[in-house]
C-alpha cells in the first residue's frame, strides 16, 4: 500500500469520484451507522465508512482494489440511514464503474465482476436476459461448470428455466444504447 | 385509466409464476393493462453496478415507448425492474444534461411524466383496499403470513416514495385484506444478498438463511414476497439451506398476487403455485379444507 500519496493525484481522484457521485464526501462525518447495518460487512476487507474515508485521503490503489466494492449488494440500507444523507450505496457504484474503466481485476471477487459482464453482454446481444444462456455463458468463464448444477432438473420439470429466450425485435436500437454508452 | 405494464425478464422465465398470477388477479379485478412494446432488460444491478450511463438508458427506452404511445403509468411487478424504472425516471427528471444525452441516444423524446409503480403500490394505491376487499371469497382466516419486502421496494426513500423503509407494512396490510393473519418479525426488510446469488452463493445463503430461520421463529406457515430475485433466494435456495445449516426451514414462500388470488377463490394451479421449489401442498390443504 502506498503510504505517500500526491496531492494533486489526491484532488483528481476526489474530484473524479464526487463529479460522478454529485455527493461531497466531506459530508460523511465517520459514525459508522452505514457500516453497523450493511449485510454483508462481514465479508468485506473495509468497511463502507472506511471506503468513504480512504477515497478521501485519495487512497486510490486499496480502495478500486477492495473486495468492499464487489461485495456490496446495493441494498441501501446504508443511503438510507446515513444521519447526513450521504450517498453511500453510490459510492460503491462509483468505485466499480472507475475500476471497470481502469480495467482493474479484483483478485478475490472476480466472479462477480464476470457475472455483471456477463449479464451486460446478454442484455447487448438479446435485448433481454435468456436465463439459461446467462448461467451457462458464466459458468464457463468462471469455470464453476457444476456449481448448482443439482438445481436444474427440478427447475426444468417445474417450468423455471426456458430452452429459448425472447429477444427485443429493434435490436437495433439495444445495440446503438451499448454504442453510446459502454 | 391506461396502464402499461413492464413485465421484465424473470416474469418471463424463472419466475412466470409471478406473471400467471398476476393477470389471473387482474382479470378478476377487471382491471386492464398492456405489455409495452418490443420492452428491453432494465439493466439491473449489472448496469447500474458498472455503467451509470446504461444504468439510465435501459430503462429510459422502455419509459420512452411508453410515453410516446399515450400511457401515463407503468406497473413493474419486479422489485428490481420497478426500483430501475423509478431510479432512472428520478434521474431523467431532475438532470436535464443527462436527459437530453439519453434521448439524443434513444432518438426519441421522453418527459418524464410517467408514473411508476411496483406491485404493492399499485395494488393498495391505483385498485384500492375496498376493490380488493369486494372480490375475496374465500377468507384466508387461521393462515400465518410473513411478508418479506427485502430491498428495493421501499430503499433508497428519496426515490421509492413508497411506505416506510425500515418498518414498512402495505404488504402486511394485504395479507390483513384477505383474512390471513399478518405475522410481525424484524428481518422484513434485511437484505437476501439479491443480485450475488450466482457469484457468491454462501453470502447469499447467510444473508436468507438469517431471514427464512427468523420468519419460522416467529410462526408464519407461508412467506409472501413481491420481488422474483427475493422470490428465487428463498425459495430456489431453501433446500440447500436448510441441508447447509442442518435445520428444516419447510417454508412455502409464495408472491403477494398468488396470496391474493387465493383469497378470490382461484385454484392454486390457476395461480401456478405448483412452479415453485418449495411444496406448499400441507398449507394448501388446510386453505381450501376451509373454504369447503
Ligand atoms: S452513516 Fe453517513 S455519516 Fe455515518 S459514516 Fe456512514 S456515510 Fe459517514
Ligand atoms: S448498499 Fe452496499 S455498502 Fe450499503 S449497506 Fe448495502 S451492501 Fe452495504
Amino acid at each position: 500500500m502506498k503510504t505517500i500519496i500526491n496531492e494533486q493525484d489526491r484532488r483528481n481522484f476526489v474530484s473524479q469520484v464526487e463529479t460522478m457521485l454529485h455527493d461531497k464526501l466531506a459530508k460523511c462525518y465517520q459514525c459508522g451507522k452505514c457500516s453497523a447495518g450493511c449485510p454483508v460487512n462481514f465479508e468485506m476487507d473495509y468497511t463502507p465508512n472506511q471506503i468513504i474515508k480512504m477515497t478521501e485521503l485519495g487512497m486510490q490503489d486499496p480502495v478500486l482494489n477492495s473486495k468492499t466494492i464487489w461485495l456490496c449488494v446495493s441494498c441501501n440500507t446504508c443511503s438510507t440511514r446515513c444521519p447526513k444523507g450521504f450517498e453511500v450505496a453510490g459510492i460503491m457504484d462509483v468505485l466499480r464503474e472507475i475500476a471497470t474503466r481502469k480495467g482493474i481485476e479484483s483478485k478475490t471477487e472476480k466472479e462477480i465482476q464476470v457475472f455483471h459482464k456477463v449479464f451486460l453482454d446478454n442484455v447487448k446481444s438479446n435485448g433481454r436476459i435468456f436465463e439459461l444462456e446467462l448461467v451457462g455463458k458464466y459458468r464457463l468463464k468462471t469455470k464453476r461448470l457444476f456449481r448448482d448444477m443439482f438445481l436444474a432438473p427440478k427447475m426444468i420439470e417445474k417450468g423455471k428455466l426456458r430452452m429459448s429466450g425472447d429477444k427485443v425485435s429493434a435490436i437495433n436500437s439495444i445495440a446503438k444504447i451499448f454504442r453510446d454508452f459502454e | 385509466m391506461k396502464l402499461a405494464y413492464y413485465p421484465g425478464c424473470s416474469l418471463k422465465g424463472t419466475s412466470f409464476e409471478y406473471e400467471v398470477s398476476l393477470l389471473k388477479v387482474l382479470e378478476v379485478l377487471n382491471i386492464e393493462i398492456k405489455e409495452i412494446p418490443d420492452w428491453n432488460c432494465c439493466g439491473a444491478s449489472a448496469a447500474h453496478s458498472i455503467n451509470h450511463n446504461l444504468s439510465v438508458a435501459l430503462p429510459a427506452r422502455n419509459l420512452a415507448i411508453a410515453e410516446n404511445n399515450g400511457f401515463e403509468n407503468v406497473l413493474a411487478p419486479c422489485a428490481a425492474c420497478s426500483s430501475r424504472l423509478k431510479t432512472a425516471n428520478y434521474e431523467l427528471g431532475s438532470d436535464d444534461v443527462l436527459r437530453k444525452k439519453i434521448t439524443d441516444s434513444l432518438d426519441m423524446p421522453y418527459n418524464a411524466s410517467l408514473g411508476v409503480s411496483n406491485m404493492l403500490e399499485f395494488l393498495l394505491n391505483a385498485v384500492g383496499k375496498e376493490n380488493i376487499k369486494s372480490h375475496i371469497k374465500r377468507p384466508l382466516n387461521g393462515i400465518k403470513v410473513a411478508s418479506y419486502y427485502g430491498c428495493l421496494l421501499v430503499r433508497p426513500p428519496k426515490i421509492m416514495k413508497f411506505d416506510d423503509p425500515e418498518n414498512p407494512v402495505s404488504m402486511d396490510e394485504l395479507v390483513s385484506l384477505t383474512g390471513a393473519t399478518a405475522v410481525d418479525y424484524p428481518y422484513k426488510t434485511d437484505c437476501c444478498g439479491a443480485i450475488n446469488s450466482l457469484s457468491k452463493p454462501d453470502v447469499v445463503m447467510a444473508l436468507t438463511g438469517k431471514v427464512l430461520y427468523n420468519i419460522k421463529e416467529h410462526g408464519a406457515d407461508l412467506v409472501v414476497v413481491a420481488c422474483p430475485l427475493c422470490h428465487s433466494n428463498l425459495d430456489v435456495r431453501q433446500r440447500e439451506i436448510e441441508r447447509k445449516y442442518s435445520e428444516r426451514i419447510g417454508l412455502p414462500v409464495i408472491f403477494i398476487t398468488e396470496l391474493l388470488g387465493l383469497s378470490f377463490g382461484l385454484s392454486p394451479e390457476e395461480l401456478a403455485i405448483d412452479g415453485h421449489m418449495v411444496n406448499a401442498d400441507k398449507i394448501l390443504q388446510k386453505i381450501l379444507a376451509a373454504s369447503r
